[in-house]
């Protein structure tokens, strides 16, 4: 059972990095990205190429957040002039390129097989005190961007993001460059969302075009959303509750004792019924943001 | 009202856990784009795990095989390993069907000291997943040998290749390939398509004009019948069919489409092979949807052979009878003969055809 | 080269009434309902059934349809009409949750094997180069009417001037004394049935099965964005130019870049063509293709 809620508790912490990226993004500035994975496919896929190409963890894991930033500045570019759904829709686009060119890649990027035997940054520890390791650097790490996230909210930046979401053109007229804003919040989102694939390949020791699926953004979406987006605490609240749901209701399914047939039914459905019921019991988020109205 | 649901649930929690001696796990697609699969796998696992207890159990008390749900991904089957190891603590874990799946997955059991039993990815790759996985379903390359040897066998030079673009039909596409040109053939046309569209007519066309002796497939599902239905519509069913796997291909699909296929199947001509097709037919009402059954099947069947073997549940004793048993055992789908890898080096096949509704021995 | 027209059409005709339905909805509720393409399979299954069971096919698809619609109008009373208020992106999440539970209780219900009409077989009608199969004639003639139907609701009557109104401008169309709820039932209830149908029809190719809605999610909302969201026929001309880019990799012969008699892009990257049109539009076009709405900086 330990081990079962370390395992939970690092995937937690790992998704947590990713939701707190998108955060920075959705949740401050109010850009509507719907690609989000492809930042933390990129992190990820650096770990795995790398070890084909021979570098070493930290040098791959520093390439990942590089080329993640270059796909950011790329993304950014892109919503120059897009209104923000159809912007939403052109980072899932590219999103989906990106999997598919991996997913064709069988020379370089190991093909719809992925890439397996990857290194992971605690290698160098006995194997049995590796998922604690594991579990506290992932909540090292999440504490760290909390943190960070938390300031940055609280500092000028920050208000200037919060005001592009909610009065983009008073930002404007106050003499704040939107398009610059919008590229910053992306890059950021993009490095800290890379270092997030990056430790989810080195935790699995695998990668595949599958972490790339859409379905994984919106999995990280409904973590930001149902937490409550704009508000760390509640992002965070809302990576445990969701990573819960899915990782716990296997263990509920075996308490009702139902037989074999209703496996995948039974999942699906009690994870959909659950975040279901969250949403409309706190609409809002169950940690929403705190706006400070001036009266 | 509570406490009573309470202590009903805590004497429900303690049978669980005493009633069975033995508790095998199970990861296996059973939601996402391969849960049709996955349910064939499952029926496999019931059906081993009735005819077990049917005849005692094992170590004298009943089987069960707990199984849960890989939903399709490689951190769906970590949770579900986890959960397995840290929760469940079963010694054997049988999965999955993707290679991208059970790699993962199998990497991780071999750390645990776990065994693992691969009933249905047939990458070359799973070769090095590591000391404590052990292949029931023959590789790629035994497959794609097969295969490419029968088609040149019946005369056919130029081939036109369609799966899905997937980590199994990349892999089968570069073993047949492979062992089809080392044979004098050429795949004239290659076409690895995108799962899940609503119409292949548009690659079916791509194919059709390199002019090809024979078309070479395999897929599975709602794919396979909407494949066989547009090759039928657009006229390219007059030239042969050739199914790798035929009887998956063809599960779904009209008699009256399918007649005069070609292809090769597991063999299942065996006495125990055919004692499985009949149980499954009778017990489901439909014959074999595809050999994943079969694997899984035999899954069970050599875990619970290892564990009565070492009289024991222990994962070090159950792999050092399995080494033992690996050389030697046989079931629904033959022989295993698995060698030093703990790969299977011996996979009868079959050579049938699809004439008047069912598949025959060719 | 017909062969070439009619696969694109053909193509189009798949994606466009769910499209159309994705699109209608989108122009009221202002969020990208995810659910909407497992109204498609669940309609899809509700066909099927009622079909094997003994169930012309026509009464088959109309009934598949109308219960589609039915589901949505409970859906939007019971969860959209409350999420709505918080804004797309949680009403977003909530289709979501909603497409998790569609497809479990189809799964629970049927099981993951597809389920296929029992109609009789017919062979092909051979016209010149061109093959046809009569049931895919079918599913485009009944597309193609229920096309126009919807393009004169929208544009010649009443109802379908309430529903723009409202679209363009809720204020507006509420000042001037529109009931916008019932307007928008109305519209839930019009999608929904243009998905249910849409997805009924696709299953005389494809048979239903539970991952239909899965599989069409993102063709459908690039064409939708490619057409401009909330211009429902804009939608249905997105669907065109995204079966034509499919059509055109597919069919283009690239031999002489690498001096081979035939070669052909990778099939694996058909589904990458429709985003990178996707992509190529929306930076010449930013909000979509036929978007004719004014905007003022």
């Amino acid at each position: 059972m330990f081990d079962f809620c370390l395992h939970v508790l690092t995937l937690a912490c790992l998704y947590g990095l990713m939701a707190l990226a998108l955060n920075l993004q959705a949740g401050y500035a109010g850009l509507l990205n719907f690609g989000h994975i492809a930042f933390v496919g990129v992190g990820a896929y650096a770990v795995g190429i790398g070890r084909l190409a021979g570098w070493p963890l930290p040098l791959s894991m520093l390439a990942g957040v590089a080329c993640a930033m270059l796909l950011g500045v790329a993304v950014a570019r892109l919503g120059r002039n897009l209104a923000s759904d159809y912007w939403g829709i052109a980072t899932l686009a590219v999103a989906e390129i990106v999997r598919i060119v991996v997913l064709n890649q069988s020379g370089m990027a190991g093909g719809a097989q992925g890439i397996s035997a990857l290194p992971g940054p605690l290698d160098a520890l006995p194997e049995t005190a590796q998922p604690l390791a594991f579990a506290v650097l992932g909540l090292f790490a999440v504490a760290l961007a909390a943190w960070l996230s938390a300031r940055l909210a609280a500092s000028r930046f920050g208000r200037a993001l919060r005001l592009l979401r909610e009065q983009p053109a008073l930002a404007s007229c106050l003499g704040y460059d939107l398009g610059r804003l919008k590229r910053s919040a992306t890059l950021a989102s993009a490095a800290v969302a890379a270092l997030a694939g990056s430790l989810l390949a080195g935790y699995t020791h695998f990668v595949s075009p599958d972490y790339l699926l859409a379905a994984q953004t919106f999995l990280v979406w409904s973590m930001l959303m149902i937490g409550g987006a704009g508000r760390v605490a509640g992002v965070l609240l809302g990576t445990v509750l969701v990573q819960g749901v899915y990782s716990f209701v296997p263990l509920a399914r075996d308490l009702l004792g139902l037989g074999s047939e209703t496996v995948g039914a039974l999942r699906l459905g009690l994870i959909g019924a659950i975040l279901l019921l969250c949403l409309l019991w706190r609409s809002a988020g169950l940690l929403p943001e705190r706006l400070r109205t001036l009266p | 009202m509570r406490i009573r649901f309470g202590i009903t649930l805590a004497i429900a929690l303690a049978m669980a856990n005493t009633a069975h001696a033995v508790t095998l796990g199970a990861v296996l697609p059973l939601s996402g784009s391969s849960a049709s699969i996955g349910e064939d796998q499952r029926r496999g696992i019931d059906m081993a795990v009735a005819d077990i207890n049917a005849k005692g159990g094992l170590l004298g008390a009943p089987l069960a095989v707990k199984i849960e749900d890989s939903a399709d991904g490689a951190t769906g089957a970590l949770d579900a390993a986890t959960k397995l190891h840290s929760i469940d603590k079963v010694p054997v874990v049988l999965g999955e069907y993707s290679s991208s799946v059970s790699i993962p997955l199998g990497q991780y059991l071999v750390k645990q000291g776990m065994v693992h039993l691969n009933i249905g990815s047939s990458s070359p790759a799973i070769r090095q997943i590591g000391a404590s996985s052990f292949s029931l379903i023959g590789l790629d390359d035994l497959s794609a040998q097969f295969a490419a040897k029968d088609i040149l066998g019946l005369g056919y030079r130029k081939v036109a290749f369609i799966a899905p673009n997937g980590a199994y039909g990349q892999g089968i596409d570069g073993q047949f390939k492979k062992y089809l040109q080392a044979g004098g053939g050429s795949v004239v046309a290659e076409v690895l398509y995108t799962p899940g569209q609503s119409s292949y007519r548009r690659e079916l066309q791509q194919m059709q004009r390199s002019q090809p002796d024979v078309y070479v497939y395999s897929a599975y599902g709602q794919e396979a019948a909407v494949i066989n239905r547009e090759s039928f519509e657009l006229g390219i069913s007059k030239t042969p069919w050739y199914g790798i796997y035929l009887s998956m291909c063809t599960a779904d699909t009209p008699a009256q489409i399918a007649n005069g296929q070609i292809g090769m199947e597991v063999a299942s001509l065996g006495s125990a092979g055919q004692a499985f097709a009949a149980e499954y037919q009778k017990r489901y009402g439909f014959a074999m949807k595809s050999s994943y059954s079969s694997y899984a099947y035999d899954g069970v069947m050599l875990a619970a052979a290892a564990i009565a073997q070492a009289k024991s549940a222990d994962p070090a004793k159950v792999i050092a009878a399995l080494d033992q048993l690996g050389a030697s055992f046989a079931g629904a789908t033959g022989k295993l003969a698995l060698d030093a890898d703990r790969q299977r080096t011996e996979q009868p096949y079959d050579k049938l055809a699809y004439e008047g509704g069912s598949l025959h021995a060719r | 080269m017909l062969q070439f027209l009619f696969d694109t059409l053909s193509r189009s005709s798949d994606l466009a009434l769910i499209a159309l339905g994705l699109s209608l909805v989108y122009g009221l509720a202002k969020f990208p309902n995810i659910a909407h393409v497992q109204y498609a399979m669940l309609g899809a299954f509700a066909s099927v059934v009622l079909q094997r069971a003994g169930t012309p096919l026509a009464l088959a698809l109309g009934m598949a349809s109308l219960l589609a619609g039915s589901l949505a109008v409970l859906c939007n009373l019971w969860v959209f009409s409350r999420l709505r208020r918080q804004g797309p992106a949680i009403a977003m999440i909530g289709s979501l949750a909603l497409a998790m539970i569609l497809v479990a209780a189809a799964l629970a219900g049927h099981g993951a094997s597809p389920l296929a009409y029992r109609l009789p077989l017919s062979a092909p009608w051979v016209l010149g180069p061109l093959f046809v199969a009569p049931n895919q004639a079918l599913a485009m003639g009944v597309t193609l009417a229920v096309l126009l139907a919807c393009t004169w609701l929208l544009l010649g009557t009443r109802q379908g001037r309430a529903m723009r109104a409202l679209a363009c401008n809720p204020p507006l169309a509420a000042a001037a004394g529109l009931d916008a709820e019932r307007i928008i039932h109305a519209v839930h209830f019009l999608g929904a049935a243009l998905a249910g149908l849409g997805g009924a029809l696709l299953a005389l190719n494809t048979g239903a099965y539970v991952n239909l809605g899965n599989d069409l999610l993102l063709p459908i909302f690039a064409a939708a964005i490619l057409g401009g969201l909330g211009n429902p026929l804009g939608a249905v001309f997105g669907g065109l130019l995204i079966a034509l880019a499919e059509t055109l990799v597919t069919n283009l012969n690239i031999g002489w870049l690498y001096g081979q008699p035939m070669a052909f892009v990778p099939a694996g990257y058909i589904g990458a063509a429709s985003f990178v049109i996707l992509l190529l539009a929306l930076l010449l076009r930013p909000y979509g293709l036929f978007d004719r709405e004014v905007r003022r900086v």
